[in-house]
């Protein structure tokens, strides 16, 4: 049911597979996103987040890689959750 | 640059893959090599003999792909497109191959001969990833070698490989995209005329064309040739439209798709359900709470671990040294020669017993912490903390470069994005404690007053980074574009490349500082014997006495602390004229304080200095150097004032 809402990654719960639907932002932002391997349709879980407004941890599934994302940076990455049936 | 008749082979790869560690094995010591992303931000060259061939080899800093984002990617790109080597080693993070896999195709659209090294290999294992190389290799049309970089493995089948490739100069076929795509390259691949300034080749020079994101070069191309302009903003527009992202993004996802299939194809990933102690290790460093906790733990034993295997040093090694200069005096009096001398027995002296100690300890511990890859870790944890600086975590990189030496530093803001995040950065870094100051605070202050307050002092650093961070962020309104960085696997520390990168470190002192030091002394001898030291004292006295409450013998040593900050510590004393027993006889511990603060922020040194103008301008130079001055003369005053109301230490 959820599958068809869509939410910035700072409001996403952690250890769920996510994946990202839209990356909001200029094509600097965009272009280090997908260099360190977090595309559009890609599989990503929230590892951890940093304390109060600290950044975020994101796991890329698919590349197998953490990356430590900023909140400013993370509400700009929409993502859905993958519901346990696929 | 002129090009020679040996063959140049280039070592490219994604920042973290392996790449400085391969390349030192087969070049011997060149490269710095580290667990933490983008720390090659200058190429390194050298000329090996490879079986019987001599090759030029170079090492460029770490990209994830060859549309250059920050400032590093773009000096490597700069080397790969207009030097055209005669070989691409593209070495591989076997660890993550989906991802690097993208740079490996983007590589082979460049038709030139390539070889892969396919690194990390014991790590992939680890992480339960078997890849079947053959098939791989066939997948990609380029040979494919595995390497576990610092156990050699790998490496003789690769250079073999290597030299094959090179002499028979192979080249890739590019791998096909999807049909729509594909045909609008070729399209406007068509479309570009037989004069053009072509990039490797016609179908890589179009695919960079619509990956370009600069308004400039679209201004410029509709200025020398408006009809390939128009063709390329039709191939653009028909790409977005079907696909309904921005033209560059179609490409890239092309890339992505095709790396994920054979990534698919060629590696079988077992995911074990147990967490390996590594994760679990990294879980309890990364926790919201926790991890700072460890933070500040890690930060202090790292602190007294130095400090107890170097004061102990200090005082064997000082003490011998000190008999032979009282030996000097009493047998030889007080002549020309005496006096140089003594400032070689002080310049070897102090380099042995007062810099060593806790420089190899210091330099060996920050090693440690890279090479486990804790250092990443540090910098999501700073992440908001350098927001409160008007930075981001991304900053955290240079900063603790700083910690090392301020010249690297300031070379590795180059990662960053934004001239903004570079110039605060630039003039925050010269007030970090580098390893220098770091020595004149533990031997100086920890030796003579105690640990704590030599700690007391590093946070206070610390704060005042902060503050000034604070101050800077004012006149600097735009904000920091964000913090993205990637977090390395935590490993086994290997003590191979441990002792290789503080034997690097060390050698630059040894080579470059020491040398200087020693000179240093001997001069100030000369300038003693002679009595030219008080003429440089009285014209400093203003400062120095009536200013700072210091003894008048002091002024000479800033003069020398401009070099490098540790001559002022270790001539001050033989400024003084006493063995550094009996110090706290002719100063008080609160002048040691005002002394040290003074010196350890008053000027950065000459050469971080030169790397400022160099790196960002005169006009940030010399306003990094007035910054320094004026906080320096503040707060030692500052410290006087209050020293004197609470009546001294």
């Amino acid at each position: 049911m959820s599958r068809y809402r869509y939410f910035p990654l700072i409001s996403a719960p952690p250890e769920r597979k996510l994946r990202i639907v839209e990356v909001l932002g200029g094509h600097g932002l965009r272009k280090r996103l997908f260099d360190l391997g977090f595309h559009k349709g890609d599989e990503i879980i929230l590892d951890a987040r940093g304390l109060l407004r600290g950044p975020i941890l994101v796991r890329s599934v698919s590349s197998d890689t953490v990356v430590a994302i900023g909140r400013g940076i993370a509400q700009k990455i929409m993502v859905e959750i993958i519901s346990d049936e696929e | 640059m002129t090009r020679n008749k040996y063959p140049d082979i280039i070592f490219i790869g994604q920042p973290n893959c392996g790449k400085s560690t391969l390349f030192n094995a087969i070049a011997g010591l060149k490269a710095e090599t580290s667990n933490f992303p983008g720390t090659t931000v200058k190429h390194t060259h050298s000329r090996v003999n490879i079986l019987g061939h001599i090759l030029n080899i170079i090492d460029l800093p770490g990209l994830y792909s060859l549309a250059p984002g920050d400032e590093a990617e773009k000096v490597a790109l700069s080397h790969l497109f207009y030097e055209k080597p005669d070989l691409i080693i593209n070495v591989v993070d076997a660890s993550s191959l989906g991802r690097n896999l993208e740079l490996t195709l983007e590589l082979i659209e460049m038709e030139l001969p390539l070889v892969v090294a396919l690194n990390m290999m014991d790590l992939a294992e680890k992480k339960g990833i078997t890849i079947d190389v053959a098939r791989l290799e066939k997948e990609l049309g380029v040979p494919v070698v595995p390497t576990v970089a610092p156990h050699g493995r790998g490496l003789k089948e690769l250079l073999e490989r290597a030299v094959e490739t090179l002499f028979h100069q192979v080249r890739p076929q590019p791998l096909t995209w999807s049909k729509d795509v594909e045909e609008a390259v070729n399209q406007l691949e068509k479309a570009i005329p037989l004069d053009f300034p072509v990039v490797a080749n016609r179908r890589f020079t179009a695919i960079k064309m619509i990956e370009m994101g600069s308004q400039y070069f679209y201004q410029v191309l509709a200025e020398i040739n408006l009809p390939l302009k128009k063709r390329l903003d039709e191939v653009k527009k028909y790409l977005e439209e079907t696909h309904n992202v921005p033209a560059y993004e179609v490409v890239a996802a092309e890339r992505h798709h095709l790396a994920l299939k054979i990534f698919e194809k060629c590696a079988q990933v077992a995911r074990s359900t147990k967490r390996p102690l590594l994760h679990r290790v990294d879980d309890l460093i990364m926790h919201p709470y926790l991890g700072y906790i460890v933070l500040i733990l890690v930060f202090v034993g790292f602190f007294f671990i130095v400090f107890s295997i170097g004061s102990p040093l200090e005082e064997i090694i000082l003490g011998p040294f000190e008999r032979l200069r009282v030996l000097l005096f009493q047998r030889l009096g007080h002549g020309f020669w005496v006096y140089l001398i003594d400032g070689l027995l002080q310049g070897i002296g102090g380099g042995l017993g007062i810099v060593l100690p806790y420089f190899v300890p210091l330099l060996f511990m920050m090693a440690l912490l890279e090479d486990i890859g804790y250092l990443a870790r540090v910098g999501f944890l700073m992440d908001i903390f350098m927001h409160h600086l008007g930075l981001h975590g991304k900053s955290i990189s240079p900063f603790i470069l700083g910690f090392g030496c301020n010249v690297p530093a300031i070379v590795s803001t180059r990662i960053l994005e934004s001239r903004r995040d570079k110039i605060i950065t630039t003039l925050l870094i010269p007030f970090i404690p580098c390893s220098a100051r770091t020595t004149i605070i533990l031997a100086l202050v920890a030796f003579y007053l105690g640990p704590f307050w030599a700690l007391g002092f590093y946070v206070f650093h610390l704060i005042l980074i902060a503050l000034l961070g604070r101050l800077l962020s004012v006149f600097f309104k735009e904000p920091s574009p964000g913090l993205i960085l990637e977090i390395p696997d935590l490993k086994i520390p290997s003590l191979k490349n441990i002792a290789r990168k503080t034997f690097f470190q060390l050698r630059s002192f040894i080579n470059f500082a020491w040398p200087i030091l020693i000179a240093g002394s001997i001069f100030l001898g000369i300038l003693q014997s002679v009595g030219a030291d008080g003429v440089i004292n009285k014209i400093l006295s203003p400062l120095v006495v009536k200013g700072l409450g210091l003894p008048q013998e002091l002024g000479v040593t800033l003069i020398f602390g401009f070099l490098r900050k540790e001559l002022s510590l270790i001539m001050m004393i033989q400024a003084l004229g006493i063995d550094y027993q009996q110090l706290l006889t002719v100063i008080t511990p609160a002048q040691i304080v005002i002394f040290t603060l003074f010196v350890s922020l008053f000027i950065p040194c000459v050469s971080t200095v030169a790397m400022i103008w160099k790196e960002v301008g005169r006009r940030i130079a010399l306003i990094s150097v007035a910054l320094n001055l004026s906080v320096a003369i503040i707060l030692s005053l500052a410290a006087r004032i209050i020293f004197e109301l609470i009546g001294g230490i």
